[in-house]
């Protein structure tokens, strides 16, 4: 398999911050990669050094195997020779031309015949559904179909790798959804390697081959979705991606098989035993909340809560429910309601635990 | 290799852009600031003290302080309440009033005063209707003096008033109003109590603007003063000038600057103070627009005739006197003659001037376009180390009274210590032009510069366009529309420049402008409402440009 872009070293200072610190990844050829992290963790920066829209300060930067960027051997290609496509958060579209013009203008600049022009926006605007609108001016579109414009800028010329900057961002909930669909239609169909940006971890696990979780600069964990989401490196992973509980513990027992918490407030739980039982006895059990289930009564678990509140989300059934201090979010299924002050039982499935000492420690995972 | 290319190509233009302004702004600065502090190489205050010593002097200042006042009250209450009805009342003819209520902008102030004379001098036109009604000789009022000033200065510098206060109407956010009428309040509370606390800052910010441009205007004071010895400070110094007396004239000229400087900079607090009010909301939801009623054709009639009155009826006016065969003839229509515009364009004056404005403003607009986007673009967009002081200091002609300026091109190009002596020539005013309106292009060009994100020149370099293809494909054809309107704001302001050109002009080198105020001057009234008259064909095209240009801007 070959490799697309190759990130090493990548440093990039704005004054007394660090931006980017060291970061480091590589892209397969056909991969679909996500930059994740909250705003101000360095992943917007790290794909504007890719597109060379920003000088890095150190590292070094390949496409395709073509070095653009290496602070040591003083490489910098500029960005209109670097072989991408890219489309902004703002979709960056052309007010003064058609969006024929606005797709064509990259083949334009590599001297294409009028009508190879004319075949190859066609292509892009047949895969965009756009066919009509090609000589509509950009204020005559809606924002979704904008984006489509700057999709089909930047794929038309068929570049080396597609950069994406948190493309979806302006657009409202529905069309979002529906464009996640359609980018990874496109992608697969195309088979062109995406490295793309955003803050959203819905985006990124719904359509990423591979996920880089990114905070202040630097990359905390790069996996494939579902193994970020069951098997976060770090507490930062655990908490950015999908929602957790967090419940204050103190570990009694640790059998060969089982090991015995009393969470703050009293309950008593056994859990499975975990891959590695950190040192130490004052620990935090991190839980999601599909993770726990509420019942009369539970095996291996007497931890007894009151249900607060009950929101019904359709696919789910969300509960507060209370144990002593502690209040747990919990998603069960919908067809096993409990009703708003109803005394249970919560029982979790699986979770991490966590020394609550040192929480830069290794996760130790329960299930 | 690329990259020392391509800085080196923009920092030739940097220091190009900084010689222009260097020798166009900074050099005739320097120069005034000087030469009224110092007599004979020394530091002196002797200038000053013949301005305060002497009555002709100190009065004309204190005169150009209180009449400009009093001139931009009447502004105020015209520019607000028109605004109000344009803006916020079903008034019908919505499109024409506007049109013409901002008309005054383009008149020149001059021929606004020869109008006003031809009304209601002592043998004006409304004059001798009310001496018909009522039977009498005189009237009970004088065109003449600061009433007469104030009054003609008002309702031409109402427009600034008008189009911030309009401007600050329209973008409001309609939910403020909303809210407040949710509470129980009827539709004059709000106005009251929500509305034009809203406003205040569009109020006070178009007034402080009148009133500057009231400190500097010449042509009103200059026909409807100087005749009766009623002097301000600009009509002073262009006779100070014919004395000669440059060291008093520049004394003179740097009070102006204070009270404009005093004016700008209380201007700027309240702009400053402006973000207080978020009165600019994401979405544009249309006002409440209030129901006039039973009042709606009192209403209209009330500003149809303010509108007739103080737009219309003085350029009819000098349509009418330069049909004349002299002044204050009968209206009969025996009485039309071609005699005065067969005299004044036979003139081989009055030709030259009409050529030398047309060549002196297009060349301005030109070359401050080209100038002020090159400056705009590398401070804006290049973000090259000096520019924002380079953009400061080319926006400091904006704050100063024409007659500064004037005195300034004196004093720096009678006998400059390099390069030829423009005085005398018709490229002093050149000079003079592209000092005073640079701030024009600057504002235009980084105003349309600033709307173009950023990322629609990235989006550029990532399709494969190099820096110069960017500029060529993207940046210049979205800056366009504001170089456009620039360009015609700077042909239209140069084209009617008379405060500054009237100080440096000469024989052979006369603008349109200086003409009419020297016929009207000498007492050719006729034959300077036939020149008036001839170009203002070129004026109303160039404001009905104006209007298109910002109304397609708005569209967009």
């Amino acid at each position: 398999m070959g490799i697309t872009i190759e990130v090493e070293g990548l440093t990039k200072r704005f004054g007394e911050t660090t931006a980017v610190d060291a970061v480091a990844f590589a892209m397969g050829e056909h991969e679909f990669f996500s930059l994740v992290g909250p705003s101000g963790c360095g992943k917007t920066t790290t794909l504007r050094c890719v597109a060379g829209l920003e000088t890095a300060d150190e590292g070094r930067i390949g496409i395709k195997g073509t070095v653009v960027y290496a602070s040591g051997e003083g490489v910098d290609v500029p960005t209109h020779h670097r072989a991408i496509g890219m489309v902004f958060q703002n979709y960056a579209v052309w007010p003064h031309m058609s969006v024929f013009q606005n797709i064509a203008y990259p083949l334009k600049l590599t001297g294409a015949s009028r009508s190879e022009q004319r075949q190859r926006v066609g292509r892009v605007l047949e895969m965009l559904g756009m066919e009509d609108l090609g000589d509509r001016k950009p204020s005559q579109l809606s924002g979704g179909q904008q984006q489509r414009v700057a999709l089909g800028r930047a794929l038309v010329g068929e570049p080396d790798v597609l950069l994406l900057d948190e493309p979806l961002s302006n657009l409202d909930a529905k069309l979002r959804e529906h464009m996640r669909v359609e980018l990874k239609r496109i992608q697969r169909e195309t088979g062109i390697p995406i490295l793309y940006v955003t803050h959203d971890q819905l985006e990124a696990l719904s359509m990423s081959d591979r996920i880089a979780v990114m905070e202040g600069g630097r990359i905390h964990q790069v996996a494939a979705p579902h193994e970020i989401y069951e098997r976060p490196a770090t507490k930062f992973v655990l908490d950015f991606i999908g929602s957790v509980n967090y419940l204050p513990c103190e570990l009694l027992d640790t059998g060969s098989d089982t090991i015995e918490v009393r969470v703050e407030g009293g309950g008593l739980l056994t859990l499975p035993r975990p891959d590695h039982v950190p040192e130490g006895r004052e620990m935090l059990l991190a839980v999601r909340p599909e993770d726990m289930t509420l019942g009369r009564a539970a095996s291996g678990s007497d931890l007894r809560a009151t249900v607060e509140l009950r929101s019904f989300l359709g696919n789910l059934c969300e509960y507060r429910v209370r144990h002593g201090g502690l209040e747990l979010r919990v998603q069960t299924e919908k067809d096993e309601l409990v009703a708003e002050g109803a005394d249970v039982v919560v029982s979790v499935r699986r979770g991490f635990l966590l020394d609550r000492g040192s929480a830069e420690d290794p996760l130790a995972r329960v299930s | 290799m690329t990259t020392l290319r391509r800085v080196d190509s923009r920092v030739v233009f940097l220091v190009l852009i900084t010689l222009f302004v260097l020798v166009v702004v900074v050099y005739p600065l320097v120069q005034v600031l000087i030469r009224s502090i110092l007599v004979d190489g020394r530091l002196s205050f002797v200038n000053y003290e013949a301005v305060f010593g002497r009555p002709r002097n100190y009065v004309a200042l204190w005169n150009s302080v209180w009449v400009s006042l009093a001139a931009t009250v009447l502004a105020t209450i015209i520019g607000t309440l028109a605004a109000f009805v344009v803006q916020r009342t079903d008034v019908p003819f919505k499109p024409l009033l506007r049109f013409l209520l901002i008309l005054p902008f383009a008149i020149p102030p001059l021929f606004a005063a020869m109008g006003w004379v031809q009304l209601a001098g002592p043998v004006g036109i409304l004059s001798k209707a009310y001496q018909g009604l009522f039977g009498v000789t005189g009237v009970p009022w004088s065109i003449y003096g600061a009433g007469g000033i104030i009054f003609v200065l008002g309702i031409t510098k109402y427009p600034f008033v008008f189009i911030t206060v309009a401007g600050a109407l329209q973008r409001m956010d309609a939910s403020l109003e909303e809210a407040a009428r949710t509470t129980g309040a009827g539709t004059g509370r709000i106005m009251r109590d929500i509305t034009l606390p809203l406003v205040r800052p569009a109020i006070l910010g178009g007034a402080l603007l009148a009133f500057v441009s009231s400190i500097d205007n010449f042509g009103i004071p200059a026909v409807l003063g100087l005749r009766v010895q009623f002097q301000v400070l600009t009509t002073r110094i262009y006779e100070a000038l014919t004395i000669p007396d440059l060291p008093l004239a520049t004394a003179m000229s740097m009070l102006l600057v204070v009270l404009a400087g005093v004016a700008i900079w209380a201007l700027g607090k309240f702009e400053g103070r402006r973000g207080e009010h978020a009165i600019i909301g994401g979405k544009s939801i249309r006002p409440h627009i209030i129901r006039l009623g039973p009042a709606r054709p009192w209403v209209t009639l009330a500003l149809g005739s303010t509108v007739a009155l103080i737009v219309v009826l003085p350029l009819l006016a000098l349509v009418v006197t330069s049909l004349q065969p002299y002044y204050g003839a009968p209206l009969t229509l025996e009485n039309i003659t071609p005699r005065n515009y067969e005299a004044v364009l036979g003139s081989s004056a009055a030709q030259r001037g009409i050529r030398n404005s047309l060549l002196l403003a297009p060349a301005a607009a030109t070359i401050l376009v080209i100038v002020t986007a090159l400056l705009a673009y590398l401070n804006v967009k290049a973000r090259m180390p000096g520019t924002k002081l380079l953009d400061a200091i080319g926006m400091v002609p904006f704050a100063l009274p024409g007659s500064v300026i004037g005195i300034g091109m004196i004093l720096a190009w009678s006998n400059p210590p390099v390069g030829p002596t423009l005085y005398g020539t018709l490229w002093i005013l050149l000079v003079a032009y592209l000092m005073r309106y640079m701030a024009y292009g600057l504002r235009a060009c980084r105003a349309s510069l600033m709307q173009i994100h950023d990322s629609l020149e990235e989006a550029a370099a990532t399709s494969g366009a190099n820096r110069i293809r960017t500029l060529r494909d993207v940046t210049l054809p979205l800056m366009r529309p504001g170089m456009i309107a620039a360009w015609v704001l700077i042909f239209m302001s140069a084209f009617n420049e008379l405060t500054v050109s009237v100080l440096i002009w000469s024989a052979r080198n006369e603008t349109i402008g200086v003409w009419i105020f020297v016929m009207q001057d000498s007492g050719f009234a006729g034959r300077a409402s036939a020149l008036a008259v001839s170009i203002l064909p070129i004026i109303l095209i160039m404001f009905v440009i104006t209007q298109w240009l910002s109304a397609e801007r708005v569209a967009i």
